[in-house]
């Protein structure tokens, strides 16, 4: 555990700051669990106090069962090579989260994808509604209540004979009537 | 009556000559320079084979009526402009119009077929063929520099602008104008760089700069006609290098079959070669942008070309 | 002149001759699959000896390769572009999302079949398929040229309604000037 002091010594910094929960997963990653409405205030001081001027990545995981959408943020700092994640619930029915466009510049498309995919509100975004996908009429579709298979199989045209988790020299052996070859025997799922 | 028969036929067969002879020119610089890059390429009669898949395409797409205008001008203005160049010197096959015109009447010409490309592309509306013809015109406002100091310094030496006498005093005298002022020439070897189109100057219809320029919005037929254009007016500009420069080919006083025939083999033999030259240089070059290419042009063949001027006057 | 059996057919083919001889492609590529178009283009396996050259614009080109997975985005485009195209015009679909869907069978955004929305002449499949496999695809389309089977610009042009009502069942803003090329 000697060669964590970097790593503990940034947690400690933000955890005390805020009062927060966070923990070291292991050397250079470092998560630590905010309430939605500081998530802004550690993001400007991790960039401008202690650093952490890159945001790498910011997603959404969607908790069906628990009700409630989780936001990541990704930050790293090219000095100290450590990479911080963010993490913080809101929930499902009416999201809402900040917008920090004003923080980092990326963010903008980061925030306009999950506008689109998951239907979270950003107040004060700007960017046009239609970003990937084109005259969209359906719920957000990375939202887990949306079947994408029902939807693909009823919206476009599938050539019939395809099905699934088909072994590939069962097949060939079955249409052209050889025998499937000594070495491939042992994974074939007939036997 | 009957030279006049002649001199018509003549004049059908070098037009045909001239096509076919600059088809297969580009056929066998394409070759070359696929074993130049280590790969087998296209048949020699590869270009043949383009114009007629052009040519039998089955519906036309016009712009109006400078559309239909464009290669039909590109085509006037190469068979005019060879009509007026002696193919072979002196001879009664080939006679062409070559007395009733002269050097400053090709030169003005030349333009009348890019003039004819950039009204039609023009009429198309696309604004790819609008920078693309910009950058044409600029690029011809640059090389035409050098080419027509050049040709002022032969037209001093010689006291004379008929083309026909130019190659018949290379031919008296015996030297060629290449050694006789050789200013003269670097200045218009290197101002035929820019005219050929290959690399370093070949911007104005590189496919992926600029969704290859002027003939942008052509198609089936029309793109057809103006790529073989632009082919015969290469055969045409080398020709008309050889005989300024090189001697010409053909014997005047000869006219037989078999003295026609060689003198034919050696105007091939003389352009090719000469045509080797920006080719060899298009292989190891990339692409000028605009201003850069007009830099060159008014840098060193300028300044070759007023020392030819000078070299010439004393 | 009537049409007269035997000379229609040397008029046919030489036109079939110079027409497979020289196929110009167009340099767009919808998908992934186009990572395979410089390999079989450049010198290791020489697109060029066959006659094949990239065409710049839709106005030039003759054969437009589909290459990958389409999203719905994409196809309103790529409609376009195909009829701007002149005819005789090919369509050939590489790898295996334009047979059936390929892995994104049951994406809400790709299509899953290309045969509905465009005529296809020639079908590479592989995923993707290597520039050997496309070579093989270019000389199958030869042969279909040379019999005189690859009409299928006419088709689109005659089938005009049937297509047209895939492709609006996918792309509900039809916002398109019409096909009257």
């Amino acid at each position: 555990m000697t060669n964590l002091i970097k790593e503990n010594k940034l947690l400690d910094a933000v955890t005390t700051a805020f009062k927060i929960k966070g923990k070291v997963i292991r050397g250079r990653r470092v998560e630590v669990f905010a309430d939605k409405n500081t998530v802004s205030s550690i993001l400007l001081f991790a960039k401008k106090q202690l650093g952490y001027i890159h945001l790498a990545h910011m997603t959404c995981v969607d908790w069906i069962e628990q009700r409630e959408f989780e936001m990541i943020y990704t930050i790293y700092s090219p000095v100290e090579k450590i990479t911080l994640f963010v993490k913080t619930r809101i929930d499902r029915e009416n999201p809402v989260m900040e917008n920090i466009d004003t923080i980092w510049d990326q963010a903008n498309t980061y925030e306009r994808e999950m506008r689109e995919m998951f239907g979270i509100e950003f107040p004060g975004l700007i960017g046009e509604h239609d970003f990937l996908l084109e005259d969209w009429d359906q719920i957000p579709p990375m939202r887990k209540e949306f079947d994408t298979h029902k939807y693909a199989a009823q919206t476009f045209f599938s050539r019939p004979g395809r099905e699934d988790a088909k072994d590939v020299r069962d097949e060939i052996s079955k249409r052209s009537g050889t025998a499937v070859p000594d070495f491939a025997k042992k994974y074939s799922r007939e036997s | 009556m009957e030279d006049l028969g002649l001199k018509i036929f003549g004049a059908i067969l070098t037009t045909f000559m001239a096509f076919a002879v600059g088809m297969t020119y580009g056929g066998i610089v394409r070759k070359l320079t696929a074993r130049v890059q280590n790969r087998y390429g296209p048949p020699v009669y590869q270009n043949f084979l383009d114009l007629f898949k052009l040519q039998s395409k089955k519906t036309n797409i016009a712009h109006g009526f400078m559309g239909h205008m464009a290669p039909v001008w590109i085509i006037i203005a190469a068979v005019t402009v060879l009509m007026f160049i002696p193919i072979l010197n002196g001879n009664l096959w080939f006679p062409n119009l070559s007395f009733h015109g002269d050097l400053i009447f090709l030169l003005y010409m030349m333009v009348f077929g890019s003039l004819g490309m950039a009204l039609g592309a023009g009429q198309t509306g696309n604004p790819n063929s609008a920078i693309g013809v910009t950058r044409g015109l600029s690029q011809m406002v640059g090389y035409e520099i050098p080419f027509v100091l050049a040709l002022v310094a032969l037209m001093i030496q010689y006291q004379t602008t008929s083309v026909q006498d130019l190659t018949q005093i290379q031919h008296d005298t015996g030297v060629w104008n290449a050694f006789a002022n050789p200013f003269a020439f670097l200045a218009a070897l290197l101002a035929s760089l820019g005219m050929y189109r290959y690399s370093p100057f070949d911007i104005v219809g590189a496919p992926a700069e600029l969704a290859s320029g002027p003939v942008s919005e052509f198609g089936g037929k029309y793109l057809g006609t103006m790529m073989s254009g632009g082919a015969v007016f290469a055969f045409i500009k080398l020709t008309l290098y050889v005989h300024l420069f090189f001697g010409g080919a053909g014997n005047p006083d000869d006219s037989g079959i078999l003295a026609t025939l060689t003198g034919i083999g050696i105007l091939l033999l003389k352009t090719f070669l000469l045509y080797m030259v920006p080719v060899f240089y298009g292989w190891i070059n990339p692409r000028y942008r605009t201003e850069q290419a007009i830099r060159y042009f008014w840098g060193w063949p300028t300044a070759l070309g007023i020392i030819g001027v000078l070299w010439a006057v004393y | 002149m009537e049409n007269d059996k035997s000379s229609q057919k040397i008029v046919d083919y030489i036109q079939n001759f110079a027409r497979k001889h020289s196929l110009f492609v167009l340099a767009y590529g919808t998908g992934c699959g186009a990572i395979e178009i410089p390999a079989t283009m450049t010198s290791r396996y020489d697109a060029e000896r066959f006659g094949i050259r990239g065409a710049a614009t839709p106005r030039q080109a003759d054969v437009l390769l589909i290459t990958g997975y389409l999203s719905t985005k994409t196809l309103k485009r790529v409609i376009r572009v195909y009829e701007q195209m002149q005819e005789p015009k090919y369509v050939i679909g590489f790898g295996s999302c334009t047979i059936n869907g390929g892995m994104y069978y049951d994406s809400y955004n790709t299509i899953n079949g290309l045969d509905q929305y465009l005529p296809v002449d020639v079908y590479i499949n592989g995923c993707m398929p290597r520039p050997e496999a496309v070579i093989s695809g270019f000389v199958k389309l030869q042969e279909l040229i040379q019999d005189g089977k690859a009409n299928n610009g006419e088709l689109y042009r005659k089938n005009l309604e049937h297509y047209r009502t895939n492709q609006k069942k996918i792309i509900k803003n039809w916002k398109m000037p019409d096909y009257n090329w």
